[in-house]
């Protein structure tokens, strides 16, 4: 054990009965330290956390903080000794007022109230937390952790459901702890935030530390590589440049929509066989775009046509039997997580099959298997879906609508959380779509997705198109300009 | 009150006004109102408010208790036989401690299904079965009794209402109040809204889930006690323990404790016996079949959890 440092943890490791979660988990974190924990997904990065917190305790290995070995009991006892954990689902009661929740976690409700303000927020304490819009509770969360001043600050995916406004926040944050000396273990997908900010990187796979390294700049490389092992053919993601679709016929077109609490006016349209993107900070508005265009909301104004055609949507089977399928950014509001692949896959292919008509298993069954093999999805933990990684459950909700056929598919941030390797499949899977003549609508909240995948872009502020981008435009700094409300010349 | 409380309190406003206007409504039924018709009132609703609190105090937890009606109908068998012909000083220690084995038949239960991780409805069906049984044990024939002067303490000397109101509102005072106040009236609703959110945060489940239990428990002994008090006797009937268990869950439900959890209080539930203890009194009066004041409970129950719900869907809340 070395006395400098601030954590360490020394050949951890963690079986779920067969299942290995971790081999042997190396980490050191010194004090002042910034340190990225990466990973593909399913590599063993939550396992840690959940071992470095309390959550869970470790088969084998040792933590040890400040030279001193410990095991927590707890995230309470954790907290207590100064390791305060931001997981990745807020950690909040929903039923529960904020005030409630604070006093729970033994939280000081001023110096919690001040952490909020430095954020350049404001919260009602009595609001329940079920209320709190998921960006925000994000940050309550981390206000929270804050609040207990901890030596060590565990940051698990904080930034994938944040705007870009709240993820510079937390940035800001973090270099503010390095600054009077505390230590941030960050867990991110988003390799550009790493190189900015993180001293020190660690990348695991399989449940071992494959790779620990000065994260100064150009180390997107390694870390890929690091990360995918073998696998190291995705990590050349080439940027799309035009091609010719002017031509082809408009697939849907949207005419001054608005409505729910952000959407005022909102036109654009799709070709066929067209990607088209769209940017957006959070809370535009976009989310409840696709929820019209999804049957699931009505707008209070606006038109939508489809092939020319007027149309009304009263349920989500309108728009499905329409040929537009939706993706949803919650993957867990998508999927039935107790049922297997099998059965998780063929959910909407019973459009086809009269509602009390006999399913044919033979050839559910080949349609099954062949959106499987398409789209590499890990069928190790096959029954259950639940028991899949977050990566191949996404691939699960799109794979669904591989099996059906669609359109137009509304993918909503489809690659939130997951590992690169997976992201890459997914570009490819879009573009495929594309190149077989369907459209797809893409919003992410990873500015750089839209360049990789998109054929043109259009970028929401305040509920309006604030940009119409072809894609020698979609650069991420036009994109973030837009987003931001500025004027970009298309 | 600002408007985050006041939608919270929306329920339980709901809630007052149907207590007022059936309240109204009965008491207009009525030659005269005084003091004797109000202690019938209260002495009607007690048991059956105090078993609605404590099954309350175990759905906020995230459970559900399907041996409250038994834990009640055995502590009334137990207080029946032991009070009959006591002293007033050894009914009012044999009170005590009923009540608290009340609270430590909850805990057991609690503990149960917190060490089998079999689900609440399955340990406390059978659970239920089994204190009936004890129940049947105990006191193989409805009879017993009690110190008239604890009685009187219980149910008031005819026409004084106050005690009964007391007993009405002083568990809600000395119970339920400082325990909401509490870290662990915090946690009960921390592990009733989201268990996994409630671990991180600190919370021992268990444990928590056993203490719900047991004040579950404690109120279930105190309307076993009460009900002793009040008719002087017990009778050790599975019919009775299932009414009264169902009549817990209904009075919850009705009075704003949300079955999914981790939502709701004990004013809401206590109200809530009063206006099902109204209608069929209301029904009767009017010369109404009581087939239909049965209906008519059931139809007022499903419309009220069907407002209660839509109005949740109207705020955004699901």
């Amino acid at each position: 054990m070395t006395k400098d440092l601030l954590l360490e943890i020394n050949s951890v490791a963690k079986s779920y009965g067969p299942v290995v979660a971790l081999k042997n988990a190396n980490l050191s974190v010194r004090p002042g330290e910034i340190h990225a924990l990466l990973g593909a997904n399913g590599a063993g990065k939550s396992t840690l956390v959940k071992i470095l917190t309390g959550v869970i305790s470790s088969d084998t290995g040792y933590i040890s903080l400040h030279g001193q070995k410990v095991q927590f009991s707890s995230p309470d006892d954790a907290r207590k000794n100064g390791v305060a954990p931001v997981f990745q689902d807020p950690a909040l009661i929903p039923d529960v007022s904020l005030q409630r929740n604070l006093a729970l976690t033994g939280t000081n409700e001023k110096r919690f109230l001040k952490e909020i303000e430095a954020m350049g927020l404001s919260v009602n304490l009595n609001e329940i937390a079920a209320n709190i819009e998921l960006p925000t509770l994000r940050m309550i969360d981390l206000a929270r952790a804050l609040s207990h001043d901890p030596e060590l600050l565990i940051l698990d995916e904080i930034t994938a459901a944040l705007p870009i406004d709240l993820a510079d926040k937390v940035i800001e944050i973090m270099n503010a702890q390095k600054e009077k000396g505390k230590s941030v273990i960050f867990i991110s997908h988003r390799l550009a935030e790493i190189e900015s900010i993180c001293d020190w990187a660690t990348v695991l796979r399989d449940g071992i530390d494959v790779d620990s390294f000065e994260a100064n700049k150009q180390i997107e490389d390694r870390i890929v590589s690091a990360m995918l092992g073998e696998k190291n053919n995705v990590a050349n993601a080439t940027r799309r440049t035009k091609q010719s679709s002017q031509d082809t016929e408009t697939l849907l077109e949207v005419v001054n929509l608005s409505g729910g609490k952000n959407l005022t006016d909102v036109s654009f349209e799709i070709k066929k066989g067209e990607v088209l993107g769209v940017a957006a900070l959070e809370g535009q508005g976009q989310d409840f775009l696709f929820e019209i265009l999804a049957g699931q909301s009505k707008p209070d104004s606006g038109e939508i046509l489809v092939n020319g055609q007027k149309i009304t949507f009263k349920h989500p089977a309108d728009a499905i039997k329409l040929g537009i399928s939706y993706v949803p950014g919650d993957r867990k509001s998508a999927l039935m997580p107790q049922r297997s692949i099998r059965e998780n896959l063929a959910l909407t292919r019973f459009r086809g099959v009269r509602n009390w008509g006999r399913i044919k298993g033979k050839e559910e069954n080949r349609t099954v298997d062949n959106a499987v093999a398409s789209l590499e999805i890990d069928t190790r933990a096959k029954s259950q879906v639940k028991r899949l990684s977050g990566g191949n459950q996404q691939k699960v909700t799109i794979g669904r609508w591989v099996t059906t056929g669609f359109d137009l598919l509304l993918c909503f941030d489809p690659t939130r959380g997951i590992d690169v390797g997976t992201k890459q499949q997914i570009y490819e899977l879009i573009r495929k779509f594309a190149d077989e003549g369907k459209s797809v609508l893409l919003f992410t909240s990873e500015l750089r997705e839209i360049a990789l995948t998109c054929d043109r872009a259009i970028v929401i502020y305040e509920g309006k198109v604030q940009a119409n981008l072809e894609i020698e435009k979609c650069n991420e700094e036009n994109l973030m300009n837009a987003a931001h409300g500025l004027v970009v010349s298309s | 009150m600002n408007l985050v409380q006041a939608r919270r309190q929306s329920w339980n406003i709901g809630i007052v006004v149907l207590v007022l206007i059936l309240g109204f409504w009965r008491i207009n039924q009525l030659p005269q109102f005084g003091s004797y018709e109000a202690r019938t009132f209260i002495l009607g609703i007690l048991p059956i408010a105090l078993l609605s609190m404590g099954q309350a105090v175990i759905i906020i937890g995230g459970g559900i208790n399907l041996a409250i009606g038994a834990e009640a109908v055995l502590i009334n068998c137990l207080s029946a036989k032991y009070m009959a012909g006591t002293s007033f000083t050894t009914s009012v220690f044999l009170a005590f401690l009923f009540i608290g084995i009340g609270g430590l038949v909850g805990a057991i239960t609690g503990w149960i299904v917190s060490a089998s991780g079999i689900a609440d409805i399955v340990v406390t069906l059978a659970t239920s079965f089994l204190l009936v049984g004890v129940a049947m044990f105990v006191m193989p024939q409805p009879g017993g009794g009690i110190n008239q002067g604890v009685a009187d303490l219980i149910g008031g000397k005819d026409p004084n209402f106050i005690p009964p109101l007391i007993w009405l509102i002083l568990p809600l005072l000395i119970i339920w109040i400082p325990l909401y106040r509490s870290r662990t009236g915090i946690a009960m609703y921390a592990i009733g809204s989201n268990k996994d959110a409630a671990f991180l945060s600190g919370v021992n489940v268990n444990r928590t889930r056993i203490k719900v239990y047991a004040v579950g428990g404690l109120f279930a002994g105190l309307s076993g006690v009460v009900l002793t008090g009040i008719t002087l006797s017990a009778s050790p009937f599975a019919t009775i323990s299932s009414t009264a268990t169902l009549n817990s869950v209904a009075g919850a439900v009705l009075g704003g404790v949300s079955l999914a959890g981790g939502v709701g209080g004990l004013a809401g539930p206590a109200m809530a016996a009063l206006v099902l203890y109204f209608i069929p009194n209301i029904m009767l009066a009017s010369g109404i079949d009581p087939a239909y004041s049965q209906i008519i409970t059931g139809a007022l129950t499903i419309f009220v959890v069907l407002v209660g719900g839509l109005l949740r869907k109207r705020t955004g809340k699901t």
